[in-house]
């Protein structure tokens, strides 16, 4: 095993998951001006679903494990669509650009979804087979071939995200709002409802991040709160709101937790992360890649 | 009229039903449960809970507990301690204020059993655990029972059986969950690892939380242990590490000291979870098994879909053990109950225990049940050894 390879291999697996977890975090902050809190129940839902589906559709359909999976992951998603509508038209539509309304709303929707999906799912640890079974050596570091999967759809679901928000006329009106609501408002683009539109591609992009970890962890209800830490700690560093920003920044977070974990151990990978926190807060509180409010 | 004469009807209703209610609960006795019902630690809490209803269903149909000329039905009421001391503290607050619980069946976990002992040794309400850690034991915390085997009983026949039967071993390392439970583990780990003369190369911590065990496992390879003993980390956490370990190529002895079961570690873990022994778990299907046990463990898995382990098997216990001590006592004062515990035989999930161990913690709190080390074989729990304690043997024959 080279150790060098093995800690770029568990960076890029590590740092693949929490790209899709803070790009939706941050775009939902961009275009919305709120930070959701809940951000890792869609997370946690979307696992859910699929742990909880596959064994069944195996047992049931006798179809081929990838089809079980693409019809779980369909399943999550618009379980995720359908409660990120929901959670918008009850709750967020109310308190867009409002950080401490939407602050409440959120830390309440957390206890809420948390004891929905314990009763629904119970409580009990969800862990499922990989889709595609079998090792790989890349340079010396070795690799699950399911977590490789997990890289490439995740770099392939990044590369979507970028393309709708650069080359589609909804992601241009994103972008506008995330820049500037008034100018944007006053070119004639319909704020509310592009909100809702980021809030459900937000929300999505933490349930395609939930359902793709579902095979290589195990899932319960209370899965998303490590990783929404970890993506508060992304955007600050990337920038709040940025998308080049959360990538950089899901890259950085996941390569100290792998050196530092390797070299220390993982309660001083997560110390690190904190201090560099606080250095930009003091230093460079737009992060890498944020825009400076005046 | 007819309106006062409304009220005054509803009123009548209202306070009957109160006294109805009062009535109740004057002759029921709330036991608490305090186990993690959400997060990593859940399987433990989950089966632990359902084996405590059971027991209680189990006593009111025999006919409840006899204090005196007065029998009371029992109650069983969980609160999720998530497996941390905050968690543990708020629950069981409010059962002790407000569902009056004086008597706690069943705490799990070390660090949640830590912090709830700030309430119970001051208010004198009596508290059975699971804690693996010997630090909530001894003449410190005379409320405090232990209703499973604990390091002191489990940790030497385990390693002296791994040195037995792979005499090529040298080195372990220590893999545990960094919190009171997981320190007081990886200690009494490193004690008698020592004295079966394996040295052990490293003791490493992780947060509960973690979800990423890439960076750990990859330091756990590079060291080349012979034995990894993964003490007391989770079940779904323990099976998560033992795949990635598979992964990175490391093949040595797998040790899982507080080690409570199959299931969730071969669905996590899959065939890299073979092999690994376990000091607290136990085949409750094998011809060892009691009937109780056996009877327990075929409801649990149909209604939970997973087998019991010891640490559920505690929570049944700990129902078992209070209403013995009641009973001994003729009384429901808790401090009487726990002067006359150590002094009663009574009927387990195990069959006929008492408490004991004076000698090793300073005070008779632990209870003496048979200590069984187990290996998983092809996705299955298998009996390696079985000893029963001499103390209990020598109580026995009394």
């Amino acid at each position: 095993m080279d150790l060098v390879a093995q800690l770029v291999v568990n960076t890029l697996q590590i740092g693949s998951v929490y790209v899709l977890f803070a790009l939706g975090l941050t775009l939902i902050f961009g275009v919305m001006q709120i930070v959701n809190f809940a951000h890792g129940e869609f997370f946690a839902l979307a696992a859910l679903v699929v742990a909880s589906l596959m064994p069944a559709l195996s047992a049931s359909l006798g179809l081929p494990l990838w089809a079980d999976f693409l019809i779980a992951l369909v399943a999550a998603i618009g379980a995720v669509i359908i409660l990120g509508a929901l959670t918008y038209w009850i709750g967020f539509e109310r308190y867009l650009r409002d950080l401490v309304g939407s602050f409440i709303l959120s830390v309440g929707l957390i206890l809420f979804l948390q004891g929905v999906l314990v009763e629904i799912f119970t409580a009990t640890p969800r862990p499922i087979e990989p889709i595609v079974p079998g090792t790989i050596s890349i340079l010396g570091g070795r690799i699950t071939a399911q977590r490789l999967l997990v890289i490439g759809l995740a770099i392939a679901f990044t590369t979507m995200l970028y393309l709708l928000l650069q080359k589609t006329k909804l992601g241009k009106a994103l972008r506008a709002v995330a820049q500037d609501r008034e100018a944007a408002m006053l070119q004639g683009i319909r704020y509310r409802r592009i909100s809702f539109y980021g809030w459900l591609i937000g929300v999505v992009m933490a349930g395609l991040a939930g359902a793709l970890i579902a095979p290589l962890t195990v899932s319960q209800p209370a899965i998303g709160g490590d990783y929404l830490i970890k993506a508060f700690i992304i955007i600050i560093i990337g920038g709040l709101g940025s998308i080049p920003g959360a990538i950089l920044g899901a890259l950085l977070v996941a390569f100290i937790e792998s050196v530092f974990g390797y070299y220390y151990d993982l309660t001083m990978a997560t110390i690190v992360m904190f201090v560099i926190v606080m250095i930009f807060l003091l230093v460079r509180p737009q992060g890498l890649m944020g825009h400076v409010e005046r | 009229m007819r309106q006062v004469r409304r009220a005054l009807a509803s009123a009548l209703i209202l306070a009957g039903s109160v006294a109805t209610a009062a009535a109740q609960a004057k002759d029921t006795i709330v036991f608490g449960v305090s186990v993690p019902l959400s997060g990593a630690a859940a399987s433990w809490g989950i089966g632990t809970d359902w084996a405590a209803q059971q027991a209680a269903k189990h006593i009111n149909e025999k006919g409840g507990i006899k204090v005196g000329d007065k029998t009371y039905k029992v109650e069983v009421r969980s609160v999720d301690n998530k497996y941390t001391a905050g968690d543990a503290m708020k629950t069981v607050e409010t059962l002790i204020g407000r569902d009056k619980v004086r008597i706690i069946t069943q705490s799990v976990g070390t660090a949640p059993a830590k912090a709830i002992q700030a309430l119970t040794e001051r208010d004198g309400i009596l508290m059975f655990t699971s804690a693996w850690g010997r630090s909530v034991k001894g003449p410190k915390f005379p409320m405090t029972f232990t209703i499973i085997n604990t390091p002191d009983e489990v940790l030497a026949p385990i390693y002296t059986t791994v040195k037995l039967r792979h005499p090529e071993a040298k080195t372990v390392l220590l893999l545990n969950p960094n919190d009171a439970s997981g320190q007081d583990t990886a200690k009494d780990a490193q004690k008698y690892w020592t004295a079966a003369d394996i040295k052990v190369i490293d003791s490493l911590f992780f947060e509960r939380s973690t979800t990423e065990f890439q960076p750990i496992v990859t330091k756990i390879g590079s060291q080349k242990p012979d034995i990894i003993d993964l003490g007391g980390t989770p079940p779904a956490n323990a099976g998560t590490v033992l795949r990635e370990l598979e992964v990175q190529g490391w093949k040595g002895i797998k040790v899982i000291g507080a080690g409570t079961g199959s299931d969730v570690l071969v669905r996590t873990g899959g065939a890299a979870a073979n092999g690994t022994y376990m000091g607290l778990a136990a085949d409750f299907d094998g011809p060892t098994a009691t009937e109780v046990q056996r009877k327990l463990n075929a409801e649990a898995k149909t209604v939970l879909k997973e087998s019991l382990n010891v640490i559920h098997m505690g929570g049944y216990d700990g129902v078992m053990a209070a209403k013995a001590g009641i009973e001994a006592a003729g009384s429901l004062d808790t401090k009487k109950i726990a002067d006359v515990l150590p002094k009663t035989v009574f009927e387990t999930s195990y069959g006929k225990a008492t408490f004991g161990s004076k000698d090793v913690y300073g005070t008779p709190q632990q209870l003496l049940i048979p200590i069984v080390v187990t290996q998983i074989q092809d996705g299955k729990t298998v009996e390696v050894i079985r000893i029963l304690p001499d103390e209990l043997k020598k109580r026995l024959a009394q």
